[in-house]
Protein backbone atom coordinates (compact mmCIF):
# COMPACT_ATOMS: atom_id res chain seq x y z
CA UNK A 1 0.00 0.00 0.00
CA UNK A 2 3.04 2.17 0.07
CA UNK A 3 2.30 3.55 -3.35
CA UNK A 4 -1.06 4.98 -2.36
CA UNK A 5 -0.28 6.15 1.14
CA UNK A 6 -0.40 9.91 1.67
CA UNK A 7 -0.95 10.61 -2.00
CA UNK A 8 -4.60 11.61 -1.65
CA UNK A 9 -6.56 13.90 0.63
CA UNK A 10 -8.69 12.53 3.49
CA UNK A 11 -11.97 10.73 2.69
CA UNK A 12 -10.95 9.67 -0.74
CA UNK A 13 -11.42 6.02 -1.54
CA UNK A 14 -9.67 4.37 -4.37
CA UNK A 15 -11.22 1.36 -6.03
CA UNK A 16 -11.40 -0.27 -9.37
CA UNK A 17 -14.55 0.54 -11.29
CA UNK A 18 -15.37 -3.17 -11.63
CA UNK A 19 -15.22 -3.76 -7.92
CA UNK A 20 -17.19 -0.62 -7.18
CA UNK A 21 -19.95 -1.72 -9.52
CA UNK A 22 -19.90 -5.21 -8.08
CA UNK A 23 -20.17 -3.85 -4.58
CA UNK A 24 -23.05 -1.55 -5.49
CA UNK A 25 -24.96 -4.26 -7.33
CA UNK A 26 -24.46 -6.96 -4.79
CA UNK A 27 -25.51 -4.95 -1.77
CA UNK A 28 -28.88 -3.90 -3.10
CA UNK A 29 -30.37 -6.75 -5.08
CA UNK A 30 -34.05 -5.89 -4.97
CA UNK A 31 -36.14 -8.95 -5.45
CA UNK A 32 -39.26 -9.56 -7.39
CA UNK A 33 -41.96 -10.71 -5.06
CA UNK A 34 -44.21 -13.43 -6.28
CA UNK A 35 -45.01 -16.56 -4.37
CA UNK A 36 -46.27 -19.67 -6.12
CA UNK A 37 -46.85 -22.17 -3.33
CA UNK A 38 -45.85 -23.14 0.20
CA UNK A 39 -42.25 -21.93 -0.21
CA UNK A 40 -43.61 -18.42 -0.58
CA UNK A 41 -44.59 -18.49 3.08
CA UNK A 42 -40.95 -19.03 4.03
CA UNK A 43 -39.94 -16.24 1.68
CA UNK A 44 -42.41 -13.90 3.35
CA UNK A 45 -41.10 -14.94 6.76
CA UNK A 46 -37.58 -14.18 5.57
CA UNK A 47 -38.61 -10.75 4.40
CA UNK A 48 -40.48 -9.98 7.60
CA UNK A 49 -39.00 -8.51 10.76
CA UNK A 50 -37.52 -11.61 12.44
CA UNK A 51 -35.13 -12.43 9.60
CA UNK A 52 -35.28 -8.99 8.02
CA UNK A 53 -33.98 -9.17 4.47
CA UNK A 54 -33.51 -5.40 4.53
CA UNK A 55 -30.27 -6.10 6.41
CA UNK A 56 -28.68 -7.31 3.22
CA UNK A 57 -30.24 -4.61 1.11
CA UNK A 58 -33.14 -6.62 -0.29
CA UNK A 59 -36.49 -4.97 -0.76
CA UNK A 60 -39.45 -6.72 -2.38
CA UNK A 61 -40.61 -5.05 -5.58
CA UNK A 62 -43.95 -5.68 -7.18
CA UNK A 63 -42.86 -4.99 -10.72
CA UNK A 64 -40.34 -6.95 -12.76
CA UNK A 65 -39.05 -3.65 -14.15
CA UNK A 66 -37.71 -2.60 -10.76
CA UNK A 67 -36.30 -5.92 -9.68
CA UNK A 68 -32.83 -7.42 -9.99
CA UNK A 69 -33.46 -10.86 -8.53
CA UNK A 70 -36.33 -13.20 -9.17
CA UNK A 71 -36.90 -15.63 -6.31
CA UNK A 72 -38.96 -18.46 -7.75
CA UNK A 73 -40.59 -19.59 -4.51
CA UNK A 74 -42.80 -22.58 -5.06
CA UNK A 75 -44.28 -25.01 -7.51
CA UNK A 76 -44.18 -23.80 -11.10
CA UNK A 77 -47.03 -25.32 -13.08
CA UNK A 78 -46.92 -25.64 -16.84
CA UNK A 79 -49.50 -22.88 -17.02
CA UNK A 80 -47.33 -20.60 -14.92
CA UNK A 81 -44.08 -21.52 -16.63
CA UNK A 82 -44.88 -19.41 -19.68
CA UNK A 83 -45.70 -16.51 -17.41
CA UNK A 84 -42.50 -16.95 -15.40
CA UNK A 85 -40.56 -16.78 -18.64
CA UNK A 86 -42.41 -13.65 -19.68
CA UNK A 87 -41.76 -12.00 -16.32
CA UNK A 88 -38.09 -12.88 -16.53
CA UNK A 89 -37.88 -11.31 -19.95
CA UNK A 90 -39.43 -8.14 -18.60
CA UNK A 91 -36.74 -7.65 -15.96
CA UNK A 92 -33.93 -5.22 -16.75
CA UNK A 93 -30.33 -6.39 -16.94
CA UNK A 94 -28.43 -7.37 -14.86
CA UNK A 95 -30.88 -9.98 -13.63
CA UNK A 96 -30.55 -13.06 -11.50
CA UNK A 97 -32.79 -16.00 -10.66
CA UNK A 98 -32.93 -18.02 -7.47
CA UNK A 99 -34.71 -21.38 -7.53
CA UNK A 100 -36.05 -21.75 -4.02
CA UNK A 101 -37.14 -25.17 -2.79
CA UNK A 102 -37.14 -28.53 -4.48
CA UNK A 103 -40.19 -27.69 -6.62
CA UNK A 104 -38.46 -24.85 -8.41
CA UNK A 105 -35.22 -26.87 -8.56
CA UNK A 106 -36.52 -30.15 -9.93
CA UNK A 107 -40.27 -30.48 -9.63
CA UNK A 108 -40.07 -31.51 -6.00
CA UNK A 109 -42.73 -33.94 -4.79
CA UNK A 110 -44.32 -33.76 -8.24
CA UNK A 111 -41.25 -34.84 -10.16
CA UNK A 112 -42.75 -38.11 -11.38
CA UNK A 113 -46.53 -38.04 -11.40
CA UNK A 114 -47.22 -34.32 -11.50
CA UNK A 115 -48.31 -34.06 -15.11
CA UNK A 116 -48.88 -30.33 -14.81
CA UNK A 117 -45.71 -29.32 -12.94
CA UNK A 118 -42.62 -27.90 -14.57
CA UNK A 119 -39.69 -30.14 -13.63
CA UNK A 120 -37.36 -27.38 -12.57
CA UNK A 121 -37.54 -23.71 -13.41
CA UNK A 122 -34.17 -24.01 -15.20
CA UNK A 123 -36.11 -25.44 -18.13
CA UNK A 124 -37.43 -21.96 -18.89
CA UNK A 125 -35.05 -19.42 -17.31
CA UNK A 126 -31.34 -19.53 -16.38
CA UNK A 127 -30.87 -20.10 -12.65
CA UNK A 128 -28.01 -18.66 -10.61
CA UNK A 129 -28.53 -20.23 -7.21
CA UNK A 130 -30.44 -23.37 -6.23
CA UNK A 131 -31.68 -23.67 -2.67
CA UNK A 132 -32.64 -27.19 -1.60
CA UNK A 133 -35.36 -27.87 0.96
CA UNK A 134 -39.07 -28.41 1.12
CA UNK A 135 -39.44 -25.66 2.10
CA UNK A 136 -35.99 -24.22 2.83
CA UNK A 137 -35.80 -22.46 6.15
CA UNK A 138 -35.26 -18.70 6.09
CA UNK A 139 -31.64 -19.30 7.11
CA UNK A 140 -31.18 -21.41 3.99
CA UNK A 141 -32.73 -18.71 1.83
CA UNK A 142 -30.44 -16.10 3.37
CA UNK A 143 -27.48 -18.40 2.77
CA UNK A 144 -28.51 -18.65 -0.86
CA UNK A 145 -28.85 -14.89 -1.13
CA UNK A 146 -25.38 -14.39 0.35
CA UNK A 147 -24.05 -16.88 -2.20
CA UNK A 148 -25.72 -14.82 -4.91
CA UNK A 149 -24.11 -11.68 -3.52
CA UNK A 150 -20.71 -13.36 -3.71
CA UNK A 151 -21.43 -14.30 -7.28
CA UNK A 152 -22.43 -10.78 -8.22
CA UNK A 153 -19.38 -9.35 -6.48
CA UNK A 154 -17.09 -11.61 -8.45
CA UNK A 155 -18.40 -10.32 -11.75
CA UNK A 156 -16.25 -7.96 -13.77
CA UNK A 157 -18.79 -6.12 -15.89
CA UNK A 158 -16.32 -3.63 -17.39
CA UNK A 159 -13.40 -5.91 -18.00
CA UNK A 160 -13.17 -7.09 -21.56
CA UNK A 161 -13.28 -10.81 -21.74
CA UNK A 162 -10.51 -12.41 -23.74
CA UNK A 163 -12.13 -14.81 -26.06
CA UNK B 1 -80.32 -21.13 62.59
CA UNK B 2 -78.63 -23.80 60.56
CA UNK B 3 -81.77 -25.84 60.14
CA UNK B 4 -83.63 -22.68 59.10
CA UNK B 5 -81.01 -22.09 56.46
CA UNK B 6 -81.23 -25.67 55.22
CA UNK B 7 -84.98 -25.41 54.98
CA UNK B 8 -84.76 -22.15 53.03
CA UNK B 9 -82.24 -23.64 50.63
CA UNK B 10 -84.29 -26.78 50.11
CA UNK B 11 -87.41 -24.75 49.42
CA UNK B 12 -85.80 -22.35 46.98
CA UNK B 13 -84.05 -25.18 45.10
CA UNK B 14 -87.36 -26.94 44.82
CA UNK B 15 -88.90 -23.79 43.33
CA UNK B 16 -85.93 -23.20 41.01
CA UNK B 17 -86.22 -26.72 39.66
CA UNK B 18 -89.76 -25.86 38.68
CA UNK B 19 -88.43 -22.87 36.74
CA UNK B 20 -88.69 -20.08 39.31
CA UNK B 21 -85.13 -18.74 39.67
CA UNK B 22 -86.37 -15.72 41.63
CA UNK B 23 -86.74 -17.87 44.70
CA UNK B 24 -82.97 -18.24 44.86
CA UNK B 25 -82.09 -14.79 43.58
CA UNK B 26 -84.24 -13.16 46.26
CA UNK B 27 -82.40 -14.74 49.19
CA UNK B 28 -80.97 -11.86 51.22
CA UNK B 29 -77.94 -13.52 52.77
CA UNK B 30 -75.08 -13.92 50.27
CA UNK B 31 -73.68 -17.08 51.80
CA UNK B 32 -77.08 -18.76 51.85
CA UNK B 33 -77.72 -17.69 48.28
CA UNK B 34 -74.50 -19.21 46.95
CA UNK B 35 -75.15 -22.38 48.93
CA UNK B 36 -78.57 -22.58 47.37
CA UNK B 37 -77.10 -22.15 43.90
CA UNK B 38 -74.60 -24.94 44.52
CA UNK B 39 -77.41 -27.16 45.69
CA UNK B 40 -79.35 -26.36 42.54
CA UNK B 41 -76.43 -27.34 40.31
CA UNK B 42 -76.12 -30.60 42.19
CA UNK B 43 -79.83 -31.32 41.92
CA UNK B 44 -79.72 -30.61 38.17
CA UNK B 45 -76.82 -32.96 37.69
CA UNK B 46 -78.57 -35.75 39.56
CA UNK B 47 -81.69 -35.22 37.51
CA UNK B 48 -79.67 -35.47 34.29
CA UNK B 49 -77.92 -38.65 35.41
CA UNK B 50 -81.28 -40.19 36.17
CA UNK B 51 -82.49 -39.33 32.67
CA UNK B 52 -79.33 -40.67 31.08
CA UNK B 53 -79.78 -43.97 32.83
CA UNK B 54 -83.12 -44.36 31.21
CA UNK B 55 -82.15 -43.29 27.71
CA UNK B 56 -79.87 -46.04 26.35
CA UNK B 57 -82.80 -48.23 25.58
CA UNK B 58 -84.66 -45.44 23.84
CA UNK B 59 -81.59 -44.45 21.80
CA UNK B 60 -80.96 -47.99 20.74
CA UNK B 61 -84.35 -48.33 19.20
CA UNK B 62 -83.81 -45.00 17.43
CA UNK B 63 -80.50 -46.18 15.98
CA UNK B 64 -82.16 -49.27 14.65
CA UNK B 65 -84.68 -47.19 12.82
CA UNK B 66 -82.25 -44.62 11.44
CA UNK B 67 -80.78 -46.33 8.34
CA UNK B 68 -84.23 -47.35 7.30
CA UNK B 69 -85.44 -43.76 7.56
CA UNK B 70 -82.54 -42.59 5.38
CA UNK B 71 -83.26 -45.19 2.77
CA UNK B 72 -86.86 -44.28 2.67
CA UNK B 73 -85.90 -40.69 2.05
CA UNK B 74 -83.75 -41.52 -0.98
CA UNK B 75 -86.52 -43.85 -2.11
CA UNK B 76 -89.09 -41.09 -1.60
CA UNK B 77 -87.11 -38.77 -3.85
CA UNK B 78 -86.72 -41.54 -6.41
CA UNK B 79 -90.43 -42.26 -6.42
CA UNK B 80 -91.26 -38.58 -6.81
CA UNK B 81 -88.80 -38.27 -9.70
CA UNK B 82 -90.16 -41.34 -11.42
CA UNK B 83 -93.69 -40.01 -11.06
CA UNK B 84 -92.83 -36.57 -12.42
CA UNK B 85 -90.41 -37.70 -15.12
CA UNK B 86 -91.32 -41.26 -16.15
CA UNK B 87 -88.32 -43.23 -17.31
CA UNK B 88 -85.78 -40.80 -15.90
CA UNK B 89 -84.33 -43.30 -13.45
CA UNK B 90 -81.54 -45.58 -14.60
CA UNK B 91 -82.34 -48.19 -12.00
CA UNK B 92 -85.10 -48.45 -9.43
CA UNK B 93 -82.59 -49.80 -6.98
CA UNK B 94 -82.06 -46.97 -4.50
CA UNK B 95 -79.11 -47.53 -2.25
CA UNK B 96 -78.49 -44.18 -0.57
CA UNK B 97 -78.14 -42.47 -3.92
CA UNK B 98 -80.25 -42.14 -7.04
CA UNK B 99 -79.00 -43.39 -10.39
CA UNK B 100 -80.54 -41.27 -13.14
CA UNK B 101 -80.43 -40.95 -16.88
CA UNK B 102 -79.04 -37.77 -18.38
CA UNK B 103 -81.84 -36.74 -20.74
CA UNK B 104 -84.20 -35.05 -18.30
CA UNK B 105 -81.60 -34.02 -15.76
CA UNK B 106 -82.00 -30.26 -16.27
CA UNK B 107 -85.77 -30.37 -15.65
CA UNK B 108 -85.34 -32.82 -12.80
CA UNK B 109 -82.77 -30.51 -11.18
CA UNK B 110 -85.21 -27.62 -11.32
CA UNK B 111 -87.89 -29.83 -9.85
CA UNK B 112 -85.65 -30.95 -6.99
CA UNK B 113 -84.72 -27.37 -6.21
CA UNK B 114 -88.22 -25.91 -6.30
CA UNK B 115 -90.46 -28.68 -4.98
CA UNK B 116 -91.48 -27.66 -1.42
CA UNK B 117 -90.98 -31.23 -0.20
CA UNK B 118 -87.32 -31.29 -1.20
CA UNK B 119 -86.05 -27.71 -1.66
CA UNK B 120 -82.51 -28.77 -2.56
CA UNK B 121 -81.24 -25.21 -2.70
CA UNK B 122 -77.57 -26.05 -2.41
CA UNK B 123 -75.40 -27.97 -4.84
CA UNK B 124 -72.48 -29.00 -2.68
CA UNK B 125 -70.26 -30.86 -5.06
CA UNK B 126 -69.98 -32.12 -8.60
CA UNK B 127 -67.63 -35.04 -9.06
CA UNK B 128 -66.49 -36.91 -12.12
CA UNK B 129 -65.80 -40.63 -11.97
CA UNK B 130 -64.11 -42.96 -14.39
CA UNK B 131 -64.97 -46.66 -14.11
CA UNK B 132 -62.09 -47.82 -16.30
CA UNK B 133 -60.61 -47.46 -19.75
CA UNK B 134 -63.45 -49.23 -21.54
CA UNK B 135 -66.24 -48.38 -19.10
CA UNK B 136 -68.54 -45.45 -18.65
CA UNK B 137 -67.89 -42.12 -17.04
CA UNK B 138 -70.15 -40.84 -14.30
CA UNK B 139 -71.07 -37.50 -12.80
CA UNK B 140 -72.17 -37.29 -9.21
CA UNK B 141 -74.10 -34.41 -7.72
CA UNK B 142 -74.39 -33.87 -3.98
CA UNK B 143 -77.47 -31.87 -3.11
CA UNK B 144 -78.40 -30.47 0.26
CA UNK B 145 -81.39 -28.56 1.53
CA UNK B 146 -80.78 -25.69 3.90
CA UNK B 147 -84.44 -25.68 4.88
CA UNK B 148 -85.07 -29.37 5.51
CA UNK B 149 -81.50 -30.37 6.36
CA UNK B 150 -81.57 -33.39 4.15
CA UNK B 151 -79.18 -34.46 1.45
CA UNK B 152 -79.15 -36.72 -1.57
CA UNK B 153 -76.66 -37.90 -4.14
CA UNK B 154 -77.60 -38.13 -7.80
CA UNK B 155 -75.42 -40.19 -10.14
CA UNK B 156 -75.61 -40.07 -13.90
CA UNK B 157 -73.65 -42.41 -16.15
CA UNK B 158 -72.47 -41.24 -19.56
CA UNK B 159 -70.74 -42.85 -22.49
CA UNK B 160 -67.02 -42.04 -22.45
CA UNK B 161 -66.90 -41.51 -26.22
CA UNK B 162 -69.86 -39.14 -26.26
CA UNK B 163 -69.58 -37.56 -22.85
CA UNK B 164 -72.33 -34.97 -22.88
CA UNK B 165 -74.72 -34.07 -20.09
CA UNK B 166 -77.13 -31.15 -19.55
CA UNK B 167 -75.59 -28.33 -17.52
CA UNK B 168 -77.25 -27.27 -14.28
CA UNK B 169 -75.32 -24.03 -14.10
CA UNK B 170 -78.56 -22.11 -14.54
CA UNK B 171 -80.22 -24.03 -11.70
CA UNK B 172 -77.45 -23.67 -9.13
CA UNK B 173 -75.02 -20.86 -9.97
CA UNK B 174 -72.23 -22.61 -8.05
CA UNK B 175 -72.41 -25.28 -10.73
CA UNK B 176 -70.48 -22.94 -13.02
CA UNK B 177 -67.02 -23.69 -11.63
CA UNK B 178 -67.85 -27.23 -10.49
CA UNK B 179 -68.79 -28.17 -14.02
CA UNK B 180 -65.81 -26.42 -15.53
CA UNK B 181 -63.51 -28.36 -13.22
CA UNK B 182 -65.19 -31.65 -14.11
CA UNK B 183 -64.85 -30.73 -17.75
CA UNK B 184 -61.20 -29.87 -17.24
CA UNK B 185 -60.36 -33.18 -15.57
CA UNK B 186 -62.66 -35.65 -17.36
CA UNK B 187 -63.63 -34.01 -20.62
CA UNK B 188 -67.31 -34.26 -19.76
CA UNK B 189 -69.11 -31.60 -21.73
CA UNK B 190 -71.92 -29.82 -19.93
CA UNK B 191 -74.33 -28.78 -22.65
CA UNK B 192 -75.85 -25.37 -22.00
CA UNK B 193 -73.03 -24.09 -19.83
CA UNK B 194 -72.31 -20.43 -20.60
CA UNK B 195 -68.52 -20.77 -20.58
CA UNK B 196 -67.42 -24.35 -21.08
CA UNK B 197 -63.64 -23.85 -20.94
CA UNK B 198 -60.82 -25.31 -18.87
CA UNK B 199 -60.47 -23.83 -15.42
CA UNK B 200 -57.19 -25.20 -13.99
CA UNK B 201 -55.08 -26.56 -16.81
CA UNK B 202 -53.82 -24.21 -19.54
CA UNK B 203 -56.37 -23.56 -22.27
CA UNK B 204 -54.29 -25.42 -24.86
CA UNK B 205 -53.57 -28.49 -22.72
CA UNK B 206 -54.14 -31.83 -24.41
CA UNK B 207 -56.13 -34.63 -22.82
CA UNK B 208 -58.18 -35.15 -19.68
CA UNK B 209 -55.85 -35.76 -16.71
CA UNK B 210 -58.17 -37.76 -14.43
CA UNK B 211 -59.34 -40.24 -17.04
CA UNK B 212 -57.82 -43.67 -16.58
CA UNK B 213 -56.40 -43.73 -20.09
CA UNK B 214 -54.71 -40.34 -19.80
CA UNK B 215 -51.18 -40.01 -21.10
CA UNK B 216 -49.15 -36.91 -20.36
CA UNK B 217 -48.09 -34.99 -23.41
CA UNK B 218 -44.36 -34.97 -24.18
CA UNK B 219 -43.94 -31.28 -24.93
CA UNK B 220 -45.78 -28.12 -24.01
CA UNK B 221 -44.71 -24.99 -25.93
CA UNK B 222 -41.26 -26.46 -26.40
CA UNK B 223 -40.86 -27.43 -22.73
CA UNK B 224 -40.34 -31.05 -21.77
CA UNK B 225 -43.21 -32.20 -19.56
CA UNK B 226 -42.13 -35.57 -18.09
CA UNK B 227 -38.50 -35.39 -17.10
CA UNK B 228 -37.86 -38.76 -15.51
CA UNK B 229 -34.21 -39.58 -15.81
CA UNK B 230 -32.89 -43.04 -16.66
CA UNK B 231 -32.30 -45.20 -13.64
CA UNK B 232 -34.58 -43.19 -11.35
CA UNK B 233 -37.50 -45.06 -9.94
S1 LIG C 1 -40.51 -27.27 -2.42
FE1 LIG C 1 -41.95 -28.10 -0.90
S2 LIG C 1 -42.50 -26.30 0.32
FE2 LIG C 1 -41.60 -25.54 -1.58
S3 LIG C 1 -43.31 -25.19 -2.95
FE3 LIG C 1 -42.56 -27.26 -3.34
S4 LIG C 1 -43.83 -28.58 -2.05
FE4 LIG C 1 -44.05 -26.50 -1.29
Amino acid sequence: MGVLENRFQDNVVVASMDKLLGWARSTSPWFFQFGLACCAIEMMATAASRYDLMRIGMIPRSSPRQADVMIVAGTVTMKMSLRVKKLYEQMADPKYVIAMGSCATSGGPYWQYGYHVLKGVDLVVPVDVYIPGCPPRPEALIEGLLKLQEKIQAERPLTKKIA
Amino acid sequence: MSSDQDKLIAESVEKALQGDMDAINNIEDRVTRSKAKAALVKANREAKAAVAEETPRAEKSKAEEAPQAEQTFAAQVAVALEKKFPGSLDTEDVNGHIQMKGEQWYEAAQYLRDNPDFLFDSLQCVTGYDYGTSEDLEVRYNLHSMTHHHAIEIRIKIDRNDSKIPSVEQVWRIGDWFERETYDMYGIEFVGHSNMTRILCPEDWAGWPLRKDYETQEMYHGIVVPKVKDGWE
